[in-house]
């Protein structure tokens, strides 16, 4: 119960972080957070919880904010409908794309994905509706500046909470469930009745629909969006860098890989301009040594075991 | 209307690998209520053939029917919503759930998944797991059970999914007298809930012992077929798979 208290207060402070100061870097530094939060979470449930490591993610991230984009700058709907409309958009590309390539399985599966991705930018690079390499710009939002980045705050927190609430649910139920047991076993899971591709597909498509919907928040926040940023691979990496950093196949680990990769890469990025990369590199490779299984289960399991628990990970898995 | 006494039924099924031919024109029928025994020696094509029956591989020839319906074709997961449930040979548990959720996961599924609610099918998977005797295991993942407890999660996870029908893929290999003695009775208790049972075993004590009918398969044939007496003493059977020392071991 204290716990949950102390849990609590973290989240409603943190929560309340626009009203509680008036530093502008720091509110657009956690709303950038936030994004990765809702990127990580997404992939989570088709990389970690599903089991199948999307290396194409950011496809959706990109489709989302083109979608946006283009529904806002030329149909003139508003930002909420075009958001909503670009997550439905990439959600359906999911589906599109995942009925023929979830029936691969681990190397090809990430393979065809990332091919996925890499083909889209280069037709939304050449096409005439995306302005292909020039970019597009998005009318910006009428309000104070202060209240920008109030608003992008709040968004990106309500569509996590979104996210975050529907996993929890989903995994307390028979969605969940036969997810996890075709992570665990397909073969059994297809033969105890689990259509198989309809779940992953399923799971593909949520997936797609919440990274399509930070790609909406981000266009409108950037106010100018192109090819190359939005569809960069590396952002694929992040989401799946910070999953399996917080704990693969939970429902806060990715939110607190995101927390702590962001923090710790601002943080190296302040003091070694050139190096930081070399030694957020150094800071990940000594978490898969120490930690495989993610920043939650050093919180779970050092109380019980100690220093042990490092020990025991490194004789598990033969460094 | 009466039920046809024949719940599944095969008829000239057969599969080719490249050149071999692992399943040659099999017919047999599975009998309402029956424990029919499916043996032969190592590669002779049992697995395949339930392979074949479960969906699990496209056959090249024949029909299979279940209630008088053609399921030949069918994938794996509609074969197992119909009520026909099957174990594998190599234990495919779900190694990172508890006990208790990998069978829950075969009461949410099978054939009467669609009626159960997620408490209702954690209920039933607790009955399951009673009437298997993993009640102990409940809580453990299934990748730290043992060599025996995995075999009755195999069991344990058909059963829940509420079948007519169940092929046992060698659920007593590898265990010591004592289990084999336990996981006979389990299998005899699931006829007597009225579920009919194809089993594939190598354990002769079991087979003799809760069989009605013996089929025996070589090189893809079915060399014979009768009740545990006949099949037994068919001097082909014994060529073939028991060998020269069983017998002079029943003599």
């Amino acid at each position: 119960m204290k716990k949950n208290l102390l849990l609590i207060s973290i989240l409603i402070l943190f929560s309340l972080s626009p009203f509680l100061t008036s530093n502008n870097f720091l509110i657009r530094f956690l709303t950038d957070i936030l994004i990765f939060s809702i990127l990580a979470s997404s992939w989570n449930i088709i990389g970690g919880y599903t089991g199948y490591a999307s290396f194409g993610n950011v496809v959706f991230f990109g489709i989302g904010a083109y979608s946006t984009s283009i529904l806002m700058s030329n149909t003139g709907l508003g930002f909420f409908v075009s958001m909503i409309l670009g997550g439905i958009i990439a959600a359906l590309f999911a589906l599109l794309m995942g009925l023929p390539i979830l029936r691969l399985k681990g190397h090809y599966f990430a393979i065809a994905t990332l091919g996925v991705a890499e083909a889209i930018k280069a037709l939304v690079q050449n096409l005439n509706i995306t302005e292909g390499n020039s970019g597009i710009y998005l009318p910006p939002p009428e309000m104070s500046v202060d209240g920008i980045y109030t608003f992008f705050f709040y968004v990106t927190l309500i569509v996590l909470a979104l996210l975050l609430f529907l996993t929890s649910i989903i995994f307390k139920n028979k969605f969940g469930y036969n997810l996890k047991a075709i992570r665990e076993n397909e073969d059994s899971a297809n033969s105890m009745g689990i259509n198989t591709t309809i779940y992953k597909s399923a799971a593909f498509s949520l997936s797609g629909f919440f990274s399509g919907l930070a790609g909406g928040i981000y266009a409108f926040q950037q106010g100018f969006i192109k090819p190359e940023p939005v569809f960069n691979v590396l952002i694929t990496i992040k989401m799946i860098v910070m999953s399996v950093f917080g704990g693969l196949g939970s429902l806060f680990g990715p939110l607190i890989g995101a927390f702590t990769i962001e923090t710790i890469s601002e943080f190296l990025s302040s003091y070694f301009l050139v190096a930081h990369t070399l030694f957020l590199g150094i800071v990940i490779i000594l978490m898969i040594l120490f930690a495989p299984k993610g920043m939650l289960d050093i919180f779970i399991n050092i109380r019980k075991k100690g220093l042990s628990y490092f020990r025991k990970n490194i004789e598990e898995h033969r460094v | 209307m009466e039920k046809d006494p024949v719940i599944l039924s095969a008829k000239g099924l057969t599969k080719k690998f490249g050149g071999l031919t692992a399943v040659n024109n099999i017919s047999f029928e599975l009998k309402r209520g029956e424990i029919l025994g499916l043996i032969g020696p190592n590669g002779s094509g049992k697995t395949t053939l339930v392979n074949l029956l479960a969906g699990n591989l496209r056959s090249a020839g024949g029909e299979i029917y279940f209630n008088g319906i053609s399921i030949k074709g069918l994938p794996p997961y509609r074969i197992g919503r119909i009520g026909v449930a099957r174990t594998f040979q190599i234990v495919k548990p779900f190694p990172g759930m508890t006990v208790l959720e990998n069978i829950a996961v075969g009461a949410m599924n099978g054939r009467s998944g669609k009626k159960r609610t997620i408490k209702k099918a954690f209920s039933i998977a607790e009955e399951v797991l009673e009437f298997t005797g993993l009640s102990n295991d409940s809580g453990s993942l299934a990748e730290n059970l043992s060599v025996a407890s995995r075999k009755k999660l195999e069991m344990a996870k058909t059963l829940a999914m509420d079948p007519e029908v169940i092929f046992f893929d060698e659920v007593m290999a590898g265990l010591n007298h004592k289990e084999i003695d336990r996981s006979t009775e389990i299998i005899q208790k699931i006829r007597e809930r009225g579920i009919s049972v194809l089993m594939i075993e190598h354990v002769m004590r079991a087979i003799r012992s809760i069989t009605d009918r013996i089929f025996v398969l070589h090189h893809g044939n079915k060399i014979a077929e009768g009740t545990p007496e006949q099949v037994l003493n068919d001097s082909e059977v014994i060529k073939a798979y028991l060998g020269k020392r069983y017998e002079q071991l029943i003599k």
